[in-house]
């Protein structure tokens, strides 16, 4: 692909400035069914972007139709978007950060292992699960692995690469008990073929599984919570669009005017940390080629400031946070700072309440501009200090700005899952939990 | 695109290790998305998505392949290295038919619509939400259009193209007094073109989204609590759709992991219920002329007074279950190898008035408006949100309340339907499964539920 000529084709067309991201990426997935392979997927996948400033505005095209003559009908495409805008904010092309910071690329092979290699260890973790006596089913077992690549090239001079390559396994078992019926899983996502550990990953699912069995629901009242340090990585990655810049100019976040004020308890730390060693992935510049960097977020419960784009930047005179990616502000790797409490001793001092290992319906449960919650769980209750039964088919409701004035404690068991978020499990003073009379 | 003796070499030499399916599915889709937000349009975006996707069966066990690069020698390589999977003998692909027509209907195609008359028709929507109250501080609009022509071509002579046009009208509201902020969404949709805004009463919408974001502010959180619940008309349909739609599909059904497995017809609800998933209902969201495997939609009885009729089968699954496909397999997009999916899925009307309904019930929760849901196949557990609901007391509609969670177990939640009124709507959405988001539409008259478990947070001491 030649993006220099691409440019150039771009500039004659009267685009004032131009970048284009090419990505390449393929993969292979294997599942497994009773025993054997029941689905081999392979890809390979071109994409390019374009944006292009025209008169001042900006327009956007993404494609997978691949040509020459593709390009120079999408380059009028872009001029055609740019000029429907009639927004008055800046257009911005970037010449590039002074210095990126540097990470160790994930660059093993994948495709280099024998394929019977991978067929027989998938198969290991479906049948390790399915042997299990309680298990009546699995109901997919799968291995994936990617390799990607993207450029990010622009008429500015600026020219970036990058490549990711990982794989990742999950098989997820029916338990079944009388009519007692749970599914569970681990995922796993590894950046070399040897961290693949298929009868590890079976156990751990059997004994999430096996644990959940005999779940019954609970008397509707407040109880003291504990959420799992993957479930409240969970709620973090829910309201995390409530520090985007763009969110604050546009009036959806009810953060809008409380930077530098408390807006959290005062051990509330909330941290987004590109380069984070515990996080799965190390991003050293985002979708417009701004350098990432660590920062806080919430200090002490003060509230920093927003996370921008260059253009969010410009408008609020402020220096880009490199957070720009998919076409809007994210994250990078966000995380809540763990305490020092592990986490039976912060069990320990429970009476009555309920520990919460899995969150479902985020995407519906969740105002995230009034932080209001209220979600399907599961997990255990907690009775005199100790882990008792598992609890399953209840609600937990609550505010979520209030649960980040309320945490009684935080746990030392910080954990990162694969979208980036982290935290550690949390102790919450009381919350609605609504179940079932019998 | 590959001409047809081309295809049907393809589809001969796919064959040739003994696989007994072969099938190439090619695509090409524009999908483009204007946002108006406040009194500007603040981005204009387009999106091009162009591949082939190769799947090979044998025995039930699959290989697929896909990929941008559509040329003869890309596809013969996917499926040389797809067909290495197997080994036996040779088997010969049916002769390709002729191509049946596809019907859409499509009176203003969006390529066909200039920019401006897109932009005006969002600004003066956006204008509608923002000048309804005061307390509107922001309001977003969008049109989201897509057109995606397909052509699949298999092994059993199937060659079918067909061209879907899909428009989304997004309306958002946000309501704000102090400090509490409230915002309320719709998204209405429909396989149409620009024509869209004659189907649908935009305005109308507007003026209720805004209506109802100021009106949300007032709202109590709602106590925690077991009582019957009446489900509005509509969007009220995503129940349905969570509870009993995905066990029904054979994705689920085949590895016996639905609660549904096996109970053909038996009882599997209450008798007021008869639903139905229908992939060919006029300008509908969810509906295509012919389905992502080149057969042609219908319209399939699930429930008939109670009584399992039917499951959504794709051809794979059939195979295994030895039940007809329903035309019911669907994908995204080529990146996805098709399963059986949802198109237009309903219950059908009762006989009950809504008015009535409401009267008889003396307690309880009206949920005017649902937000999504989630359902786990394997356990018929599902949970929906309120996102916009009232107390009944005395068989009155009384203090609007929020952050009510809906949680049951779909087999259970069909038995103890027991009020189905006479008012079908239906409501859009994007709807996701393994093979990728798809547009569905969901239905329903107004239902009422005997008892189901409500969350929410009010009523702390």
């Amino acid at each position: 692909m030649n993006t220099k000529k691409w440019i150039e084709l771009g500039l004659s067309k009267g685009l004032s400035d131009v970048e284009i991201s090419v990505s390449e990426s393929s993969s292979l997935k294997l599942v497994a069914y009773e025993g054997k392979i029941e689905q081999n997927t392979i890809s390979d996948v071109s994409t390019v972007s374009i944006r292009g400033i025209y008169e001042g505005n900006i327009g956007k095209v993404r494609f997978e139709y691949i040509s020459d003559e593709q390009v120079d009908k999408m380059l009028d495409k872009v001029i055609e978007n740019a000029k429907v805008i009639t927004v008055k904010e800046p257009a911005i092309i970037y010449e590039g950060s002074a210095s990126y910071p540097e990470v160790k690329a994930n660059d093993f092979d994948f495709s280099s292992i024998d394929m019977t290699k991978k067929v027989s260890d998938l198969i290991t973790l479906e049948t390790t699960i399915r042997a299990n006596e309680k298990v009546s089913n699995v109901q997919t077992a799968v291995y994936q692995e990617n390799s990607s690549g993207a450029i990010l090239t622009n008429s500015k001079g600026l020219h970036l690469t990058r490549k990711n390559r990982f794989a990742y396994a999950y098989g997820i078992g029916v338990f079944k008990e009388g009519d007692d019926i749970n599914t569970a899983y681990e995922f796993d996502i590894f950046k070399t073929y040897e961290a693949f550990d298929p009868n590890k990953l079976a156990n751990i699912t059997i004994e999430k599984g096996l644990k959940r069995l005999g779940a019954v629901s609970l008397p509707t009242k407040f109880y003291p919570v504990v959420f799992s340090n993957e479930t409240f990585s969970d709620l973090l990655s829910v309201f995390s669009n409530l520090y985007s810049a763009e969110s604050a100019y546009r009036h959806l976040t009810p953060f809008e005017n409380k930077v530098g004020e408390k807006i959290a308890q005062a051990n509330f730390n909330l941290i987004d940390d590109p380069l984070h060693e515990n996080a799965y992935f190390q991003i050293p510049f985002d979708d417009e080629g701004v350098a990432c960097q660590k920062k806080y977020v919430i200090k002490d419960g003060i509230f920093q400031g927003f996370m921008n784009d260059l253009k969010m930047a410009t408008m609020m005179k402020q220096a880009p946070t490199g957070n720009s990616f998919g076409g809007g502000i994210r994250t990078t790797n966000m995380y809540l700072e763990p305490g020092e409490l592990s986490f039976d001793d912060m069990i320990a001092t429970i009476e009555d309440g309920v520990y919460i290992t899995d969150l479902v319906g985020l995407h519906a449960g969740v105002k995230t501009i009034s932080g209001d919650f209220s979600l399907q769980a599961s997990g255990f209750k907690i009775e005199n200090g100790k882990i008792a039964f598992p609890v399953n088919m209840i609600v937990v409701s609550g505010n979520f700005f209030d649960v980040m004035n309320n945490l009684v404690t935080l746990a030392s068991d910080l954990k990162f899952d694969v979208s980036g978020f982290g935290s550690p499990s949390v102790h919450v003073k009381s919350l609605s939990i609504s179940g079932e009379t019998k | 695109m590959l001409k047809k003796e081309v295809i049907q070499a393809l589809l001969d030499e796919a064959l040739e290790t003994g696989a007994d399916f072969a099938e190439l599915f090619f695509e090409d889709t524009n999908q483009e998305v204007i946002r108006v937000t406040s009194k500007d349009v603040s981005n204009v975006s387009y999106n091009n998505v162009h591949g082939v996707g190769v799947r090979l069966i044998k025995n039930n066990d699959v290989v697929y392949g896909y990929s941008n690069e559509v040329s003869e020698d890309k596809v013969r390589a996917l499926i040389m290295s797809l067909r290495a999977s197997f080994d036996g003998e040779k088997k010969e692909a049916v002769a390709l038919k002729d191509a049946l027509p596809f019907d859409n209907k499509i009176k203003r195609p969006m390529e066909a619509v200039s920019a401006k008359e897109k932009t005006d028709k969002l600004l003066a929507l956006s204008e509608v939400i923002l000048s309804h109250d005061p307390k509107i501080v922001q309001s977003i609009t969008q049109l989201l259009s897509w057109k995606q022509s397909i052509l699949v071509a298999n092994s059993n002579g199937t060659y079918q193209d067909d061209e879907r046009h899909y428009a989304r009208v997004i309306l958002m509201g946000v309501a704000s007094e102090n400090g509490q902020m409230q915002q309320v969404f719709e998204g209405p949709g429909r396989a149409m073109g620009f024509e869209i805004f004659d189907d649908i009463d935009t305005f109308a919408l507007a003026k209720d989204v805004a209506e109802r974001a100021v009106h949300m502010l007032s709202a109590q959180p709602i106590v925690a609590q077991e009582m019957p619940v009446v489900l509005a008309n509509g969007w009220g349909g995503v129940i349905f759709h969570e509870a009993c739609g995905h066990p029904l599909e054979a994705t689920a059904v085949a590895k016996g992991l639905s609660p549904f497995t096996g109970k053909l017809g038996q009882a599997i609800g209450s008798s007021v219920v008869t639903a139905y998933d229908d992939g060919d209902v006029d300008g509908a969201w969810g509906r295509t002329s012919f389905d992502d495997e080149g057969m042609k939609t219908q319209k399939n009885l699930l429930i008939e007074n109670g009584i399992l009729k039917s499951y959504l089968v794709d051809y794979r699954n059939g195979l295994t279950m030895n039940h007809k496909p329903t035309g019911s397999g669907r994908r995204q997009n080529y990146k996805f190898p098709p399963t059986s999916r949802m198109n237009t899925t309903y219950i059908a009307p009762g006989k009950d008035k809504v008015e009535d309904i409401i009267k008889d019930t003396k307690y309880g929760l009206y949920a005017k408006q649902l937000g999504g849901g989630q359902v786990s196949p394997a356990t018929g557990e599902f949970n929906f949100a309120v996102s916009e609901g009232y107390m009944i007391e005395d068989g009155k509609l009384t203090t609007p309340v929020k952050g009510a969670m809906l949680i049951g177990k779909g087999h259970e939640v069909l038995f103890k339907i027991d009020r189905v009124a006479d008012n079908l709507d239906f409501g859009q959405g994007m709807c996701g499964s393994i093979s990728g988001s798809i547009p569905t539409d969901v239905g329903q008259p107004t239902i009422r539920v005997s008892k189901m478990t409500v969350g929410g947070s009010g009523g702390q001491a």
